[in-house]
């Protein structure tokens, strides 16, 4: 058991970071659906609504940021969760590969609609 | 040493019975946060109808909502979602080594604020769908 | 209490100058004697069980030597309680009067050796620390959860001592006093790294531990105490407190603990563990802050 620690492989830099997007979301996440449920009401939601949200840049940004980060912290939980339970070796490696590109097309398609909403990048 | 017995899973999840405070805490955050990351993936493929064109995403989501099924499950997000940001925090407070003789109360205290605010959201949740 | 029943020793000289009548006379009687005390055990046995003063105990058996114990199995002991009396009393009450091959790990009796940790009514106590008065019946006793039993209530201890290895448990240091003096520690740092000193490798919150049984690799609560007992200890200086650092900081390392808290609650030694743990990981980020 003794040998298996020589190699250096810190898990600090994904544990900060966790960490980090947690504090951030926790007021995003609050925000998001304090205004999509409270302010505006889920009856009422049309595209141009959305619409008129999202040409507004800080908005706009905002919700690029929220879905980043909230990406990197729900993947990287469930990678969390699994090497908990013992995932190791080749699995381990598929796994991460499996969840990198699943994050990276949720990136993508989500950027792609936030841009289809502000009809462009609103700058 | 000849051979060696191993109880399975007796061991664990058979014993919920004991578990203490901060055991349940952990198994509830990782309970929503597998909910709530499901539930980003769809979140994201359903707003990706607003790809398609302005009225596909207006019906789809307008159809969604009527559905009182779905407006129940909002509210379960709602009830997944606040635990887990009251205990992310405590969590946090956890991590920068606050309160740790606390760390039972706090749990109690992020269990029971998630169902005051799920229970005061549900008339703002339900409301203008029809049955 | 004493562990063992006194048994009676036997007069050999004698023996042999005795007459061939005799000696069938003996047999007779000492076959007599024996019956004799099988039936006052069995009507003890049923005092016992019946009687308001004693405890109900069940106890995990399992043994693959013997056939008809290696499917694991509960034996329930009725014995009498006396005040004060721990759940070791017990136990080896239950193996000097009832069955001899109930098989255990003990040695001080006083919480210091650390070879009695067990699972006691589903939480992992020291069977010596722990009153019978404190516990519900039946007291339910079982090996320590998350390892392998190798005969009843004693586990495989291996993996636990190797992840205690791991971590270099011994002071190692660079900075030597001059030759008269002695290796002198501040009041403050002594302080801080006392609760840490008090383990005493019993494995109570490795067991406790639902990561280290999910991720066999994680070091576990004890080997990260006993990490955090040598690093905070500022006589051993700055590069060995890297190169601790640099051990607890892989992906197996701190970063595993899930702060469910478990360990803290069943150390027997009140040691803060998670507290330990969290420290550490705080440690090691503004480590590697100071270096980006």
């Amino acid at each position: 058991m003794a040998e298996r620690y020589t190699s250096f492989e810190p898990g600090g830099t994904r544990w900060l970071w966790q960490r980090l997007t947690a504090a951030f979301l926790v007021i995003v996440l609050a925000f998001h659906f304090f205004l999509l449920h409270f302010v505006n009401h889920a009856d009422e939601v049309t595209f141009a609504m959305s619409e008129a949200r999202m040409t507004q840049l800080t908005y706009f940004s905002l919700m690029i940021l929220f879905l980043v980060t909230a990406t990197f912290h729900g993947v990287n939980g469930v990678y969390n969760a699994l090497v908990n339970q013992g995932l190791s070796g080749s699995r381990k490696t598929a796994v991460k590969a499996i969840l990198g590109i699943a994050s990276l097309v949720l990136i993508v398609q989500g950027v792609r609609t936030a841009i289809a909403w502000a009809g462009g990048v609103p700058i | 040493m000849s051979q060696s017995y191993n109880r399975g899973l007796i061991e664990d999840f058979g014993r919920w019975r004991e578990f203490s405070a901060g055991m349940w805490a952990w198994i509830f955050h990782k309970f929503t946060g597998w909910v709530l990351v499901g539930y980003l993936f769809t979140h994201i493929a359903v707003l990706s109808t607003a790809l398609t064109s302005e009225a596909a995403y207006t019906t789809t989501i307008q159809a969604l909502e009527s559905l009182l099924v779905v407006r129940i499950l909002e509210v379960g997000l709602l009830a997944v979602a606040v635990f887990h940001i009251l205990n992310g925090l405590r969590l946090l407070f956890v991590d920068l080594g606050v309160g740790l003789e606390a760390q039972d109360k706090s749990f109690y205290a992020s269990l029971i604020l998630t169902g005051v605010i799920v229970v005061a959201s549900v008339p703002t949740f339900l409301a203008g769908v029809s049955i | 209490m004493s562990t063992q029943v006194p048994e009676q020793v036997e007069d050999e000289s004698s023996a042999e100058s005795v007459s061939p009548g005799k000696q069938k006379r003996d047999a007779k009687k000492r076959e007599r004697a024996e019956r004799l005390q099988e039936q006052r055990e069995a009507e003890a046995a049923e005092k016992a069980r019946t009687a308001d003063d004693t405890y109900h105990l069940k106890v995990f058996r399992y043994d693959p030597e013997v056939e008809g114990k290696q499917e694991p199995r509960f034996d329930d002991f009725y014995v009498p309680y006396k005040q004060g009396m721990t759940v070791l009393d017990a136990l080896m009450w239950a193996r000097d009067h009832y069955d001899s091959s109930l098989t255990f790990r003990h040695s001080c009796r006083q919480a210091i050796c650390g070879s009695d940790a067990l699972f006691v009514n589903g939480s992992q106590r020291l069977g010596c620390k722990t009153q019978l008065s404190d516990l519900s019946e039946p007291v339910r006793v079982e090996p320590l959860p998350h390892a392998d039993v190798v005969k009843d209530l004693v586990v495989d201890m291996e993996h636990f001592y190797d992840q205690m290895e791991a971590v270099e448990p011994y002071f190692q240091t660079n900075s030597l006093p001059d030759e008269d003096e002695e290796q002198r520690q501040t009041r403050e740092n002594r302080e801080k790294v006392k609760m840490s000193t008090r383990c005493i490798w019993c494995s109570a919150c490795m067991s406790s531990c639902n990561i280290a049984a999910g991720d066999n690799e994680y070091l576990g609560p004890a080997a990260i105490n006993k990490a955090y007992r040598f690093a905070m200890d500022e006589r051993e200086g700055e590069e060995m407190k890297q190169r601790r650092l640099e051990i607890l900081e892989q992906e197996h390392g701190v970063w595993r603990c899930q702060t469910q808290f478990s360990c803290t609650e069943v150390c027997p030694k009140d040691i803060p563990l998670t507290e330990h743990i969290q420290e550490l990981k705080r440690e090691a980020i503004k480590n590697n802050l100071k270096f980006w």
